[in-house]
């Protein structure tokens, strides 16, 4: 580094949110004391335009070749300032931020002289590592103007048609032989009471027919590999045993077919054959063979359907199809799955023929259902007259692990109690609950639609269901918490308003796009707030309720942001990558695979390098920067550019040693020992006060 | 099929037996703020008394519960309640609609009953006009007397057939 470093601090107030707590006069009063900097100033907003000119300014003018800004979170702004750098012919890696406000002013209230201090230091140690840091290479990669959508409900029919309807070229891939989803399943949809296949199945057509988008249903991601720009992408196909070209969809050799199974899409109540279309208006109408219980796949005899099939498309050698696809990003919009409530024994779901789960309801009281939208019991067929729901099941339940409150059961037991009472205005609904929680655009209104039909809404959780076991009613014992008062319901039917869990097999998924699960396992946004459609792999988008339990309005709110981010992502034809990723010098490489094996995101391969010998190779632009190989590797032989290890221990030497805030540059094993030496003389964290 | 509570039944068709008494309709819409209760003045000196539960237990269906209770009788109807309910619950109207009910089936406060005892007997509340005529005469109004329309109120509430629900047990 032959030129003069030439340091710019600028320190700011952020209104009273760091100027409540922190000096910040005084703070870049000290930053101009230290080695190196040639300008300190504070500023009450230092990321506005005022600001940024100030900066920009200052840089022409006095020559600085590092800025160091001590502000907010650099989640927050440190692309702002990367930017000023940039603009005024700096590279943008020379600035460095200091967080002052989530890391000091806020968590140190009425603490102003101590939080004053730590300010100062922390802007030492960022001056000192702004002097050791270094030019990265601005990177760009390729983007393919095509996306890859995984999972056909309504939120990934809505991404890939928005996708479409821009130009760009889109896979839908759906692992059932229908797209449609959930939405598909449901009678009407709150608080509007819309039809809900009605809303739906123009969408699904319109997917289908749209000449940018392909269509795989019956379909699973097998594997992915690649980085922003070009995924690549390994899709499975099961095999149908009917030729999709040709299948008219008239179901004439359903009709033929003996082997009657359970309706999956009716939640099992009622039945289909083993050559089916899960409902109706399936897209495709292509009908589809269950080779499990096909006779002939069985037993080598029937072929029924064949002799029927006037378009002549049964196959029965159709084969698994392995398909390979280039795509510039993915949106992964892959659902939910509805709660199983038989562990919650109290209730005895599975056990007593009478108690249902909500999404059951949804089926019996549907015109296409197994009772053709007749109410009636699973036991004896009789219209019930007395219904009650329990809310919250396997939902806001530490018990079963699903804390969260499920979003959508409020409403959609008010739905079905309200569909009830118009269609048996003398049926008496009870619905149990804990809250009621109506906090959407009409959703409040539609609670108070639900009070108006005399629905009864019992504040308190019942304990238990018992069966009578020869009228199969149900006796369900609650208190009344308002009343303060024992409550036992003698119901004919109960319906478990379930919660939404992550669907089976998101695991899986999640280990193919490297990409990972909150705590409570749906998948986890970059930021809760301002990347709430982003995965924090760059390229990969979420939508629906995989990301958390979401109502049909904010699926496809959410999917038509993914569609915009993800197009906004390509649109230009390159995709700036962070430049501040793994480095391996080879000479200290000793191919032990630490690193390969620790990487999240498979962006690092043991190859055979340019001397011969087994390497570690990073894939830069797969490379998120975290950091847990420079870590892990015992030889030292991988960095993290931008986070190298002179970089940090200068920082960590500024932290402790208050004269020492110029670092030279020199070899890290050096700097390392000097610490060990010195650490145990220098003031300790504890001796520095509470905080 | 029955709902109880504890030991007693509870009467699903009750709320409708209010709704249908002018005023008591808007008792569906009560989603169990507190707002009435916190509003009414009663409940400021009775803790007992409360507005929001003999809504909950009409609802409910609670009948007995809420027509021997003494709180029912409790109500100024000063229609603060009513003024603030966030949900248009006239719970003044439903508390007229619910005594009411009550009356019907001879379920009335000892109180009531007396006071109407005494507008029978006296035509008014009270038996002694001369401390009222007296103020008048301070205020240089002229004195007034309901001796002469006794018999008039007297019929009214033979009609009605007030007379009969109210008499107290003694007179029966």
């Amino acid at each position: 580094m032959a030129e003069e470093t030439r340091v710019g601090v600028y320190v700011c107030h952020c209104g009273q949110n760091i100027a409540g707590t922190v000096d910040c006069k005084a703070v870049s009063k000290y930053a101009k004391t230290l080695p190196k900097v040639v300008i300190a100033r504070d500023h009450k907003y230092i990321c506005s335009d005022q600001g940024q000119e100030r900066i920009k300014k200052d840089i022409k003018k006095l020559n600085l070749n590092r800025v160091v800004v001590a502000a907010c979170s650099p989640r927050m702004h440190e692309l702002t300032f990367r930017n000023v750098l940039e603009e005024t012919g700096l590279n943008p890696y020379l600035f460095e931020m200091v967080n002052i406000r989530e890391q000091c002013s806020w968590v140190h209230i009425g603490q102003n002289e101590k939080a004053t201090e730590k300010a100062k230091e922390l802007v030492r140690m960022a001056v000192a590592r702004s002097q050791l840091l270094a030019p990265l290479e601005i990177k760009e990669v390729n983007a393919l103007r095509s996306v890859l959508v995984i999972g056909g409900g309504v939120g990934g029919i809505q991404a890939a048609l928005d996708l479409a309807e821009q130009g760009f070229k889109v896979f839908l891939v759906e692992k059932e032989p229908t797209i449609g989803g959930r939405m598909a399943q449901l009678d009407k949809t709150f608080p509007t009471m819309d039809c809900s296949i009605c809303i739906l199945a123009p969408k699904m057509v319109e997917a289908a027919k749209h000449s940018n988008i392909t269509l795989l249903t019956n379909s699973e991601v097998q594997d992915v590999s690649g980085i922003v720009g070009t995924f690549h992408i390994k899709v499975l196909k099961k095999p149908r045993f009917v030729d999709e070209k040709k299948c008219v969809g008239c179901g004439v050799c359903a009709t033929k077919c003996p082997v009657k199974r359970p309706n999956e899409f009716d939640m099992g109540l009622g039945t289909r054959k083993a050559i089916y279309v899960p409902f109706p208006q399936s897209v495709p109408l292509v009908y589809n063979i269950e080779k499990e219980h096909c006779l002939y796949f069985t037993q080598g005899v029937c072929r029924v359907c064949e002799k029927f099939c006037e378009a002549n498309a049964l196959n029965f050698d159709q084969k698994e199809e392995a398909i390979e696809l280039d795509v510039g990003a993915i949106i992964v919009a892959v659902g939910f799955d509805p709660y199983d409530p038989s562990p919650l024994k109290e209730y005895g779901y599975g056990v007593y023929k009478n108690v249902i789960t909500s999404l059951e309801f949804e089926r019996l009281i549907n015109a296409s259902g197994p009772t053709e939208g007749k109410l009636k019991r699973l036991s004896d067929g009789q219209e019930p007259h007395r219904i009650a729901f329990i809310q919250c099941v396997g939902s806001r339940d530490e018990k079963t692990g699903h804390t969260y409150c499920s979003n959508i059961c409020c409403m959609a037991a008010i739905k079905q109690a309200v569909l009830i009472k118009e269609k048996h205005p003398e049926c008496e609904i009870y619905i149990f609950y804990d809250d009621i929680r109506a906090f959407g655009k009409g959703f409040e209104e539609f609670y108070r639609r639900a009070r108006e039909s005399w629905i009864n809404f019992v504040k308190g959780i019942p304990s238990e269901t018992v069966e009578d076991p020869e009228t199969k009613n149900l006796t369900i014992r609650a208190v009344d918490l308002i009343l303060g008062k024992m409550i036992e319901l003698e119901a004919d039917l109960v319906i478990l308003s379930i919660g939404l869990v992550p669907p089976k097999g998101l695991e899986d998924l999640t280990r193919i796009l490297s990409i990972p699960r909150g705590p409570e396992g749906f998948l986890l946004e970059a930021h809760p707030k301002l990347r709430p459609v982003d995965a924090p792999t760059m390229g990969v988008f979420l939508a629906g309720a995989c990301q958390g339990p979401k109502d049909i309005p904010a699926s496809v709110a959410q999917a038509k942001a993914a569609a915009s981010s993800a197009a906004a992502l390509l649109s230009k034809g390159k995709i700036r990558v962070e430049s501040s990723v793994a480095f391996v010098n080879e000479d200290y490489c000793i191919g032990c695979r630490i690193c390969e094996s620790l990487c999240e995101y498979d962006a690092i391969e043991i190859k055979e390098s340019s001397t011969g010998k087994p390497a570690a190779l990073v894939s830069e632009v797969a490379c998120t920067g975290c950091g847990v190989c420079a870590s892990a590797c015992p030889t030292k032989a991988l960095t993290l550019r931008h986070f190298t290890d002179q970089q940090l221990l200068a920082q960590v030497r500024a932290a402790f040693f208050e004269k020492e805030g110029t670092c030279v540059d020199r070899p890290h094993e050096a700097v390392a020992e000097s610490l060990n030496e010195k650490i145990p003389q220098a003031r300790s964290m504890k001796d520095s006060g509470e905080d | 099929m029955e709902v109880k509570e504890a030991k007693s039944k509870i009467d699903p068709k009750f709320k409708f037996e209010v709704a249908r008494v002018a005023g008591g309709e808007s008792i569906r819409y009560c989603f169990q703020c507190g707002k009435c209760e916190a509003t009414c003045p009663i409940r400021r000196f009775e803790d007992s008394y409360r507005p929001a539960q003999i809504i909950r237990a009409t609802l409910l269906g609670l009948k007995d519960m809420v027509l021997d209770s003494d709180m029912l009788w409790l109500c100024a109807t000063c229609y603060s309640c009513t003024e603030r309910c966030p949900q248009g619950v006239r719970f003044t109207d439903i508390i007229r609609a619910i005594r009411n009910l009550a009356t019907e089936k001879g379920k009335v406060h000892p109180f009531f009953k007396s006071q109407s005892g005494a507008i029978a007997k006296f035509g008014r509340i009270f038996e002694d006009e001369s401390f009222l005529n007296e103020m008048r005469r301070e205020l240089g109004l002229p004195s007034i007397s309901v001796t002469a329309s006794r018999s008039e109120i007297a019929q009214i509430l033979r009609n009605t057939k007030i007379e009969t629900l109210v008499k107290s047990e003694e007179e029966k």
